[in-house]
């Protein structure tokens, strides 16, 4: 007992870590291998499993699905850096601004638009921030309106596909899946892709930008003077149809283009990241802003925000890694199978946990230590991955507006600081989070929302990511065997040697 | 005693700060060899329904020389992110041995169980110049399980730098702000 007991205790050791500002990443792993330690005096860990690290390390350096990533991020800085974005904000503005409530309405679409394509909640705030709420607060927006819309768009981007938030989600559950379904007796699981959770998290997706769209308009008629018209000059005007060719058009067919093509199964979501990334290029080109110097920018915060959440997937793996090493998972599951109300009990307490973690902590920092450890027993109980994928997405972006840690708060006071109030923020997200928990409760109540489109779309035997994965994985498995048997003898432990751990990491993300 | 070593810590962690400054500016470079290898293997496939498993292995080494090479990069520009709601209001004082705390205690130990515990897995490697062990794959697997070594190294000199110039700014040797972790311009 006292292993696990060990495990629960590094949840709070690693949140009360963590907030004293080291990088998040090292700290993670820093604080897993001083849990290690200590399991290891106290004779509840076999360090040996720490060999299993470069392998899980490797595992994630060959994986091919995960290398849409950079790719969508290459995209989405390329569309920011050469104003695409921000052209294709003040072009939608244009079109809508006339109408009392187009320029939320606005905002809130190319919000869902280009969030996606980073996944980073501080950078689409950020951008957002800079580039709609002087334009707001010019317009006439009551303060708290505007802020809440910012702050509400600038989450989708963690559940509109493509979400690079959704294709870690999606790789971590199909190790999941893997592993519950093997520990059911089950042993030819069907793989579930990103393409699949792309799907699921669509319609949840629509859903909420719909009551987003449906609560500016209810202001707009309810409290007209909160979200008054714009008036466009004549210029403007005459200007505007050629723009709608030119700057809403184009990037607007990239990501339809780009989506489609994954979810239609065309093609696997690096492929149509690489063609989204040229598009961005080709687009950035005719506008002549693709300088060495713009080139140059594009490629440096791809490679910042790139190695950024790579090396927490890193860091955070030395923390499923000791957890479950200290028989942490064991725990887990007593607990949640034991929660009143059944499954759905226990996944409404993994849905508190993640709600509270992301006070504290980012998306990836989440889902890396959450959902390996959780979504195996909760498929277990039943719940069918794609459905809780969404409803994790969906909980993340509700956590990062909650006042006072919701983090797209903090970024958007951190622009807007001279223009609004603390409290406008607040008062202003306060019906967004309304509305976002009014989405959840929709699709925890009918948990077709999410899986009706995957099953239409990929049937129930469609396979594109992951299994050349699992055989990277087995073929090392040789090899390793001979590793493990000599730091066995360096440490001099004495543990059964009938169970080789690698068994239980067979998969990088379990 | 301080005399002396003060300036010497200036001079490693400008030349550290120097060295992965290089190396992510040149490494930055493979995210877009990235974006057109992968698009050429789509347009092979795709329009000419030909595909070579060494170009599709060759996209994803890129990437993770990428995040793994230019890791050392991104902890020069504070761009690891971390939590910084009670570490902003710290003291500049607080913050230095914050700094050098988590590199000693979180970062060190865990790259010395990764370079260690990787050890036979890349010497292993080495010994028969492993290549990919998919049929017409790419040559060189162990350079690329090397880099995890290079990882190691690059993000432990990355960390030295970190405890030198937090020691440096301890001892009012140099008064710039800690939220830049540049301390010289050594970009560019």
């Amino acid at each position: 007992m006292m292993g696990p007991t060990i495990a629960l205790l590094m949840f709070p050791a690693a949140i009360l870590s963590v907030l004293i500002g080291y990088p998040v990443a090292f700290t993670l792993a820093g604080i897993s291998l001083i849990f290690a330690c200590i399991g290891y005096f106290l004779g509840v860990f076999d360090p040996s499993l720490l060999t299993a690290l470069p392998v899980r390390y490797f595992g994630i350096m060959t994986n091919e699905v995960l290398v849409a990533v950079p790719l969508f991020v290459f995209m989405g800085v390329m569309l920011e850096r050469s104003k695409i974005s921000e052209e294709l904000l003040t072009t939608m503005s244009e079109l809508l601004g006339g109408i009392r409530g187009g320029l939320g309405v606005s905002v809130i679409i190319v919000g869902a638009l280009i969030a996606a394509s980073t996944g980073i909640v501080g950078a689409t705030v950020v951008t957002m921030g800079l580039l709609s709420l002087p334009v707001m607060t010019k317009a006439g927006y009551s303060p708290s309106l505007s802020s809440g819309t910012i702050c509400a768009s600038g989450t989708l981007g963690q559940i509109i596909p493509p979400s690079t938030v959704l294709i870690f989600m999606a790789e971590i559950l199909q190790g999941a899946n893997q592993k519950a379904q093997l520990e059911m007796g089950n042993f030819s699981p069907e793989p579930l892709s990103v393409g699949q959770l792309f799907a699921g998290a669509m319609i949840p997706g629509l859903i909420l930008v719909g009551l987003y769209i449906a609560w500016v308009i209810t202001i707009a008629i309810i409290i007209p003077e909160a979200c008054p018209p714009v008036n466009l000059s004549k210029r403007q005007k005459s200007e505007l149809p050629r723009k709608i060719v030119f700057a809403l058009f184009p990037p607007l067919l990239l990501i339809v283009l780009v989506l489609g093509s994954i979810l239609t199964g065309l093609a696997t979501p690096t492929e149509s990241a690489s063609v989204g990334a040229i598009g961005a290029m080709f687009l950035a080109g005719i506008k002549n802003k693709l300088s060495l110097k713009n080139l140059r920018e594009v490629m440096r915060s791809t490679l910042l925000i790139n190695s950024m959440v790579f090396i927490i997937l890193l860091g955070a793996s030395v923390f499923s890694l000791v957890f479950r090493g200290l028989n942490g998972e064991e725990m887990v599951y007593e607990l949640l199978s034991n929660v009143p109300g059944g499954k759905e009990g226990a996944l409404l307490v993994v849905m508190l946990t993640v709600f509270f973690l992301g006070f504290f902590l980012d998306t990836f920092e989440i889902i890396f230590i959450t959902i390996p450890i959780a979504a195996p027993v909760l498929i277990r109980l039943g719940i069918d991955p794609i459905y809780l994928g969404v409803l994790i997405g969906m909980n993340l972006q509700t956590s990062f507006l909650t006042p006072p840690f919701g983090f797209s708060l903090f970024y958007l006071r951190g622009v807007a600081n001279k223009i609004l109030k603390t409290v406008e923020i607040y008062k202003g997200v306060l019906p967004f989070v309304a509305l976002q928990i009014l989405g959840i409760i929709i699709v925890f109540n009918f948990p077709s929302i999410a899986t009706w489109l995957p099953d239409i779309l990929f049937g129930n035997n469609f396979e594109i990511s992951s299994s050349n994965l699992i055989e990277d994985i087995n073929n090392k498995n040789d090899e390793d065997i001979g590793i493990l048997d000599n730091f066995r003898n360096l440490f001099n432990t004495n543990y059964d040697r009938s169970v080789s751990p690698l068994d239980k990491f067979k998969n990088i993300f379990d | 005693m301080t005399d002396i070593l003060l300036p010497i810590i200036e001079k490693i962690t400008k030349k550290i700060d120097l060295i992965n400054s290089k190396i992510g500016n040149l490494i930055s470079w493979l995210t877009l060899g990235c974006v057109i290898n992968c698009f050429v293997v789509v347009i092979l496939r795709y329009v000419f329904s030909v595909g070579f498993p060494w170009m599709q292995e060759l996209y994803v080494w890129q990437h993770s020389i990428i995040f793994l090479g230019g890791a050392g990069f991104t902890f020069l520009h504070n761009s690891h992110v971390n939590v910084d709601i009670i570490y902003s209001k710290f003291r500049l004082k607080t913050k230095c041995y914050v700094d050098i705390f988590g590199t000693l205690f979180f970062l060190f130990p865990w790259i010395i169980i990764i370079a260690y515990s990787s050890s036979s897995f890349i010497k292993s490697s080495w010994r028969i110049y492993e290549p990919s062990s998919q049929t017409n794959g790419m040559p060189g697997l162990f350079l690329l399980k090397s880099m995890i070594w290079f990882f190691c190294l690059i993000i432990f000199l990355q960390g030295l730098s970190l405890i030198g110039k937090r020691v440096l700014a301890l001892f009012n040797f140099s008064k710039k702000d800690l939220n830049n972790n540049l301390l010289y311009s050594s970009e560019d």
